[in-house]
């Protein structure tokens, strides 16, 4: 059994969660008693666990609601519970120790004893630990996020987007006929039973939810009284039937979205704008009123502090109702320009055909620092996710950036990234006969690796290296099955599962058989570090044989320390971002191999898809930390290239140039690819035409992506000095957005590092 | 040198300043006035300079030892470049050490701090245009383009005539930023192939003119007129505003006369500005110019004024 600790942090959390309501008593008992139903059902099918589980959570997770909630639902959790994510507590049956351990310090020294029993039980039936014990091993293969190891696995069902749509036809009443249906049809079927079991916990959730609206009421202003009744109202229709109106299709599809702890809500415009035009056109709602219901909605989900998730999508190509979607999206955009909020990460999907008045409002937004819309071209990318996930143009159609930018097809493909690879960790291992500089581990696996001076071509050193990462690739695919394995013996997500095609038709679990499309996703870090250490390798030691290969290994090895100029000529190599030949055709090389190489062994192990994704939240600069100095010149410790963007001021030939470079990489072989573009507010106002027309050749020339920081300079150099001058200063990481102060200092100056273009 | 060749300072992608729409400029090195206010002096001698940022360097005086020329010195913590004896003898810094010639001075060479850089370099007319070309689609989308600029471009008139015809070739907008000392013959070979020109008129009275610049004012003059009858709709006039120099009412209404005279009625109003004055330092001598504080774009409301009632188009940059 492979030992790993247990407490190591799970994701990457930047915003600051709102602590549980309840008191730390009601919390315990409320984790005792969920401990106990786990521990009574051994023995029961999954399913029926699961949702005796659930029954201990629901409703007595939901807190009060807030004075300006239009919208009923907010959830606590805590460290011991049931979930997809390890965003919102944790995945399957789950036990978050180092956070049960805080806990622990919060209650009286009589009770504390009762937190260990809880904490001994779950090491034994924590789905993750699970997870970890079969799969982690010796020095190469890590939890996530222990970035000592250049492979870092872990088991969760990120990024999953139901079909709202189906939910919103056919309300709970609907989806309980179809269940019922089929368990006509095959009475054992436990996933049919647990699932409408789950369809009679929401109903119930609905009900507690409407009954603390209706006390609210009691002494609300008469205002707020009308407020009330709307939401109350909605949820007596929608515990069971479909919805009529756009308040009660948002509060059915938000009561679902919380129950089924999904994080990720996709193309609503497509799904309400039907609900949202209906309403306005009859009169019973104004703009201002959608305004308002939108608004609290978008706080609703800044309030669960996802930090990389909240994906709502608008846009794009496959609407079914692409009219009256506009009317949501435009609305949509407005409330995105007046929240500033890091979550919703509202993404608007794009084509040639999009109105000109959306793109220049969506412009306008990006102007005033909102960070978002963040862009994704659909003429690049339908075609790419085609090809890519191997499905028909309609089903790619309906692919949705999740998290940091990973695509699912909504509401028919799971794409959770349960395993990154660090390219150039890699690299770095290859270059110092199998051991990490770092820790003076051996991290080659079963591969041989010659020492320096024993690699005569650059042919021999890269395919060296291409050997050592088929040996990560393989065990990345393995550990990316092994996930769904292990989330498929110990649960169900019925929730989820009901609605994910073809889980009801087929009488399956999602990760039992019943989604249709079983993708998942490969998170790569250092490409372009690597790509750049190879190009200067290249150049420098066997084109011009101004080095040789062990010199710059030892230089590297010291940190560059007595060998400045050595690190200077690595720095003088040229470098990925500035549209040369020579660097971008490294890096699209290595992208071509690592890419290739895990979709073709996806391919080969039964998935429908595995791709890499670019997408780099701030791991970069994590996993950064934690590895040795490369031979593009980047020192130990410093923070790595982020997603595909060059390495902090090594682009120098302008905004074209990069934009040139990003563009050059095949999107059929990634599933998400982050495309960071940084500018002053006084290049977007004086300059705009310039501006529009940079990105919309960008997006000409295959941008299949762009996500926009607008900041003044020297407003970020003075944020990290003086963070108390900037609560609200949003800025893009990659994938995500945060407000700046709340990063971690070397994540701020790699942030800081970019190329700001002004005019 | 073979027009084939170009001493180059500079390709700047994604240039927006110089032109219409989005633009890719090439700045030629070698210029034969001596603006004293030049915000580019590395730009001025027909060779590759040698440029010292002080700042960066850590005083390690290896390219004390490096130079075989024994060009550099120690003064203090920090060198001293004997910029003659650079000129003489280095053949890094010769400008017909040739395309691809990929030798860098030694004092460039051992120095590990990136101190030292070489500005100006030769290239291929024809690696000049491939580049250009890389950026095609964003002028496409923009009414942009290629900007022959300096320097003097037509202080290799051969060379960006050969330039010029390529850019055309190619489909390209192109426009030329000239101070105006334009023998007539390259002009008049070179004027068809022009969509733009962005001329300076630093002063209407020649004498001031060549005093301060060292302009011949009647090659100037004869370019201006020859403009003017030929094609003044092409032309943009650009003015340096500089405190001290042009920057009165009457200097400044007496540029916009000369202009409207010869039919331009288009104008560009540019601030002074002081961001040349530390590259002064790196090329190891002192800003000729006294004035040490940036214009404001706002000063020159009231002058545009002036040239908007005298019928003119003005913008300020």
């Amino acid at each position: 059994m492979a030992r790993f600790n247990v407490e190591t942090p799970q994701n990457a959390e930047i915003s600051r969660k709102i602590p549980c309501e309840k008191p730390p008593l009601v919390q315990l008992e409320i984790m005792e008693r969920y401990t106990e139903a786990h521990r009574a059902s051994t023995g029961e099918s999954r399913f029926i666990r699961e949702i005796r589980c659930l029954r201990v959570l629901y409703p007595a997770l939901f807190r009060e609601m807030e004075a300006g909630d239009l919208l009923a639902g907010r959830l606590d959790f805590l460290p011991i519970g049931f979930g997809c994510v390890t965003s919102v507590g944790g995945v399957g049956h789950y036990c978050v120790f180092a956070k049960l351990k805080a806990f622990r310090e919060t209650l009286p020294e009589a009770e504390r004893g009762r937190v260990d029993a809880l904490y001994n039980y779950w090491l034994d039936e924590d789905l993750k630990s699970k997870y970890c014990r079969d799969m982690l091993s010796g020095d190469t293969v890590g939890p996530f996020i222990d970035c000592d190891y250049p492979l870092i696995v872990t088991a969760r069902l990120s990024g999953m987007m139901l079909d709202y749509r189906k939910l919103l036809r056919l309300g709970i009443g609907g989806l309980r006929a179809e269940l019922e249906a089929g368990l006509r049809r095959d009475p054992a079927n436990d996933f049919y039973r647990g699932s409408l079991e789950c369809l009679d916990l929401f109903a119930e959730c609905a009900d507690h939810l409407r009954e603390a609206v209706e006390r609210r009421a009691l002494d609300a202003a008469p205002e707020r009284q009308a407020e009330l009744a709307l939401i109350a109202g909605s949820l007596r229709r929608i515990r069971e039937e479909a919805p009529e109106t756009f308040h009660q299709a948002l509060q059915l599809l938000w009561l679902y979205a919380l129950l089924a702890g999904v994080i990720n809500y996709g193309r609503l415009d497509d799904v309400l704008g039907p609900f949202l035009v209906q309403d306005m056109e009859q009169g019973i709602l104004s703009e201002d009123g959608a305004f308002d219901i939108l608004s609290s909605f978008w706080t609703l989900i800044e309030n669960r502090r996802t930090t990389v998730n909240g994906r709502v999508v608008v846009g794009g190509r496959g609407r079914k109702n692409p009219r009256e979607a506009d009317v949501f999206l435009r609305l949509a955009l407005r409330v995105a320009a007046s929240s500033r909020y890091v979550e919703p990460q509202f993404t608007l999907r794009f084509d040639e055909t999009l109105p000109p008045d959306i793109w220049d409002t969506a412009m306008d937004v990006l102007a005033q620092g909102a960070t978002y819309p963040t862009l994704y071209n659909d003429a690049v990318n339908v075609p790419a996710v085609q090809y890519g996930m191997r499905v028909d143009e309609e089903a790619a159609e309906q692919y949705v950036p999740f998290g940091c930018t990973e695509f699912v097809i909504q509401g028919q493909s799971t794409g959770t990234p349960n395993v990154c690879m660090n390219l150039l960790k890699i690299l770095t291992v290859t270059l110092n006969g199998g051991i990490d500089p770092m820790d003076g581990k051996r991290k080659n696996g079963s591969v041989t690796i010659p020492p320096p001076e024993a690699l005569t071509s650059f042919e021999e050193l890269y395919g060296t290296y291409k050997k050592l990462l088929d040996y990560y690739m393989d065990i990345s695919v393995q550990a990316q099955l092994h996930s769904f394995k292990v989330m498929n013996d110990e649960v169900g997500f019925l929730f989820t599962s009901i609605l994910m095609d073809d889980c009801i038709a087929r009488g399956r679990a999602l990760l039992d058989g019943g989604v249709r499309y079983l993708g998942g996703t490969n998170e790569t870090y250092g490409n372009i570090n690597a790509s750049d250490s190879l190009w200067a390798i290249k150049h420098l030691v066997y084109d011009t044989g101004k080095y040789r290969l062990r010199e710059l290994c030892e230089a590297a090895g010291a940190n560059f320390s007595g060998y400045e100029k050595i690190r200077r000529d690595l720095l003088d190599c040229d470098k990925y971002g500035n549209d040369l030949d020579t660097a971008d055709g490294m890096a699209v090389d290595l992208y071509n191999y690592v890419a290739q190489g895990v979709r073709d062994r996806g391919i080969r192990e039964g998935m429908q898809y595995f791709l890499i994704v670019i997408s780099n939240n701030q791991v970069n600069t994590e996993w950064g930390r934690r590895t040795a100095a490369s031979l593009d010149g980047r020192l130990a410790g410093q923070y790595m290239n982020p997603a595909n963007n060059p390495q902090g001021g090594a682009d120098i030939s302008g905004p074209t140039a990069m934009l040139n470079s990003l563009a050059k990489f095949d999107p059929r072989y990634h599933a998400g690819s982050v495309q960071n573009f940084k500018l002053t507010p006084r290049m977007f106002r004086k300059n705009r035409p310039q501006v529009n027309a940079l990105f919309r050749t960008y997006f000409k020339r295959g941008g299949c992506h762009l996500m926009v920081t607008v900041v003044d300079r020297g407003v970020l150099e003075d944020a990290a000095a003086h963070p108390e001058k900037y609560p609200n200063l949003l800025v893009r990481v990659s994938g995500f957005s945060a407000v700046f102060v709340h990063l971690a200092p070397d994540i701020q100056r790699e942030v800081m590092s970019r190329m700001l273009y002004d005019s | 040198m073979i027009p084939d060749e170009v001493l180059v300072l500079e390709v700047e992608r994604f240039a927006i300043h110089d032109g219409p729409g989005i633009r890719t400029v090439v700045f030629f090195q070698g210029c034969p006035l001596r603006c004293p206010w030049c915000a580019n002096p590395e730009s001025q001698e027909g060779r590759p300079q040698l440029l010292h940022v002080v700042n960066r360097c850590t005083g390690c005086l290896r390219c004390t030892a490096a130079c075989p020329h024994g060009a550099v010195s120690a003064e203090g913590p920090l060198p001293r470049f004997d910029r003659d004896r650079c000129a003489a003898h280095c053949e890094a810094l010769r400008p017909a050490a040739g395309p691809g010639f990929s030798g860098r001075p030694p004092c460039v060479e051992a120095c590990p701090a990136g101190a030292l850089r070489v500005a100006g370099k030769l290239m291929k007319t024809g690696a000049i245009l491939d580049l250009v070309m890389r950026d095609k689609d964003y002028y496409d989308a923009s009414g942009g383009g290629v900007t022959f600029s300096g320097g003097e471009p037509f202080a290799q008139a051969p060379a960006l005539l050969r330039l010029l015809q390529g850019a055309r070739e190619r489909g390209l907008h192109t426009a030329v930023e000239s101070a105006g000392q334009i023998p007539s013959a390259d002009l008049a070979a070179a004027e068809p192939f022009i969509d733009c020109f962005l001329l300076d008129i630093k002063h209407a009275g020649p004498e001031r003119l060549t005093a301060v610049t060292g302009a011949d004012p009647g090659m100037t003059g004869a370019a201006l007129d020859w403009l003017g009858r030929r094609c003044p709709g092409k032309v943009t006039a650009r003015v340096p505003v500089i405190p001290g120099f042009n920057d009165d009412e009457t200097s400044l209404r007496d540029i916009f006369h000369l202009a409207l005279d010869r039919g331009i009625r288009s104008l560009e109003l540019l601030p002074y500005h002081t961001l040349g004055r530390d590259k002064y330092r790196q090329l190891g001598r002192s800003c000729p110019w006294p004035v040490e504080t940036m214009g404001d774009p706002a000063d020159l409301a009231l002058p545009a004024g002036w040239g908007r009632d005298m019928g003119l188009s003005i913008t300020v940059r």
